[in-house]
């Protein structure tokens, strides 16, 4: 399998605060990988990096190819549109990210390439077999769900274009644990082929046996790694 | 209250309105407090004289003496302010956006560029243009109509309507088009609009074209009861910026309502005897400091919790 993400020496930070130190790992096409760590040893910022949303980082991040890193961040967020549209698709931690908007016009938003955009309602119905309660939700607004319903639109809108990297941060988090296997059973379901997903996660064993490769990250450093068969 | 007292209060709260809506969009999608909308307001009036100086003869000539001259010359009038409006909009979008946006600060860097452009455009105007008023035709007439016993001026209805239709055209194409979902997400998140795809650099430019276009109209509108100046704009930016405040920074809906609140203080405090024109302004700084002191979020955030 060719690698799709590959990142090498990679430091980042808020301002003076530097939160990731040297990261080297990668990722294959095919593969569904988790990295696993307590809350604040930066697995977010990790995701933040990777989609130019951090303020400043160092290192290389090639994705499928393309070096998509840089010795100085231009600026949190400039560069997220163009790397977002190469192909990488991320949830973000917490709650959906458009409170005001309905659930159809939220999955909307994630369908930002001219064949996603026309396809749209066929998409919409593709992330409803996957949630199906969302299905009877479509007009009302994200902000007025619960939590579970929330992650599954926020997860909905990152499956609504043909992404290559799926990056989902604490599918978990704040959810009642039969929610939280719900969603991850049903970001396991998704059929990846030549595609990858990478799951950050607090919760070890809500994503035991079920990824190929568990990564441990600690105070801004990955610390070993381990397959599903031994985890299994 | 006098029933003619309301249509004058709604007249200018339409007027009011276009310039306070613009302020608020900008201020929720790409986080900037314009200070040139004014100038937008005042450019957008000299290009609508300039039209009417250039073409106005030649479609006299063409529809004198017929039906179709006035309707014709409104159109162009209209169209010679959207038009500027939505160009200077554009220039705005060059210099005081695209070089500073993704730098810290952006809030307070834009507004200290915005005011800049502002202040040279008032310069540049006076240069160009002189000193002097400059009128616009008075593109509505001078009739009134009486609609069930209240006369409103040809005006006042033309601008209501106008100004009616134009946001309503706005509200539509925000809550159906693409680029209306992509400039709504971006007012509720940022960052989450980055995560969609959706780049600020290029939802800015409709946004700012846009609120342009709607100081432009403004100014046409406005233009028919007051002259066209270089320094026309300072008012129409401190009452669209009041009462972008007063509706909540960022809330449409806040905003409608609070041109409607300003619109009918300015034409109450007009009449009160021991009032009268001269303190509208601080009669409205008065209520809006009230309105915030006891609700710091202003109208939009009364409608909110409404809605809640």
């Amino acid at each position: 399998m060719s690698k799709l993400l590959e990142v090498k020496g990679l430091s980042a930070g808020y301002g003076p605060l530097r939160v990731l130190h040297e990261i080297d790992f990668s990722v294959d096409r095919g593969e569904r990988i988790a990295i696993v760590g307590l809350n604040g040893h930066g697995k977010t910022t990790l995701f933040r990096a990777i989609t130019h949303l951090v303020g400043w980082q160092r290192g290389t991040i090639r994705f499928d190819g393309t070096e998509i890193g840089g010795v100085r961040s231009l600026g949190e967020g400039r560069r997220t549109p163009s790397i977002i549209r190469l192909g990488i698709a991320m949830t973000p931690q917490g709650d959906a990210i458009f409170p005001g908007l309905t659930v159809r016009q939220h999955l909307d938003c994630g369908a930002y390439s001219k064949l996603a955009w026309r396809e749209r309602a066929r998409r919409r119905e593709r992330i409803f077999d996957i949630f199906p309660p969302l299905r009877d939700l479509q007009g009302a607004l994200v902000g007025k769900l619960s939590g579970g319903e929330r992650r599954m639109v926020s997860v909905g809108r990152a499956l609504m274009v043909d992404a290559q990297l799926y990056l989902v941060d604490e599918p978990s988090l704040g959810l009642a644990p039969k929610i939280s296997r719900r969603v991850v059973d049903a970001l396991m379901a998704i059929g990846l082929e030549d595609r990858a997903m990478v799951i950050a996660e607090q919760n070890v064993s809500l994503l035991t046996g079920k990824v190929d490769r568990m990564i441990g990250m600690h105070a801004g450093r990955l610390r070993g790694e381990v397959g599903h068969v031994e985890l299994g | 209250m006098d029933a003619s007292l309301i249509v004058y209060a709604v007249n200018l709260a339409a007027i009011y309105g276009l310039m306070a809506i613009g302020i608020s969009l900008l201020w929720s999608s790409i986080g900037m407090v314009n200070m040139a909308h004014g100038a937008t307001f005042a450019v957008s009036g000299y290009g609508a004289w300039y039209a009417a100086v250039t073409f106005g003869p030649a479609l006299k000539a063409a529809l004198g003496g017929t039906a179709f001259l006035m309707p014709a010359m409104a159109t162009m009038l209209a169209g010679a302010g959207l038009v500027v409006g939505a160009l200077f909009g554009l220039l705005i979008y060059w210099l005081a956006f695209l070089p500073i946006h993704d730098k810290q600060n952006f809030a307070v860097r834009s507004l200290i560029v915005t005011l800049a452009i502002n202040l040279a455009t008032v310069q540049v105007l006076l240069w160009a243009f002189g000193p002097r008023q400059k009128g616009l035709p008075k593109i509505f007439g001078f009739g009134r109509l009486d609609l069930f016993g209240v006369h409103v001026r040809y005006d006042q209805a033309a601008t209501i309507v106008a100004t009616t239709v134009l946001l309503g055209a706005v509200l539509m194409w925000l809550r159906h088009s693409r680029k209306g979902l992509e400039i709504r997400a971006m007012m509720q998140n940022a960052e989450g609009a980055a995560l969609s795809g959706i780049s600020a650099r290029r939802t800015a430019l409709p946004v700012m074209m846009l609120t342009g276009a709607l100081a432009g109209m403004a100014a046409v509108l406005l233009s028919q009861t007051v002259f066209v100046s270089p320094t026309a704009g300072a008012i129409p930016l401190i009452k669209g910026l009041t009462i972008a405040l007063l509706g909540g920074l960022g809330s449409v809906p806040g905003a409608v309502l609070g041109a409607i609140l300003i619109g009918a203080l300015e034409a109450l405090t007009g009449i009160i005897p021991f009032l009268g024109q001269r303190y509208v302004l601080f009669v409205q700084f008065a209520f809006i400091v009230a309105v915030l002191l006891i609700r710091p979020r202003g109208l939009g955030g009364l409608l909110d919790e409404t809605r809640e």
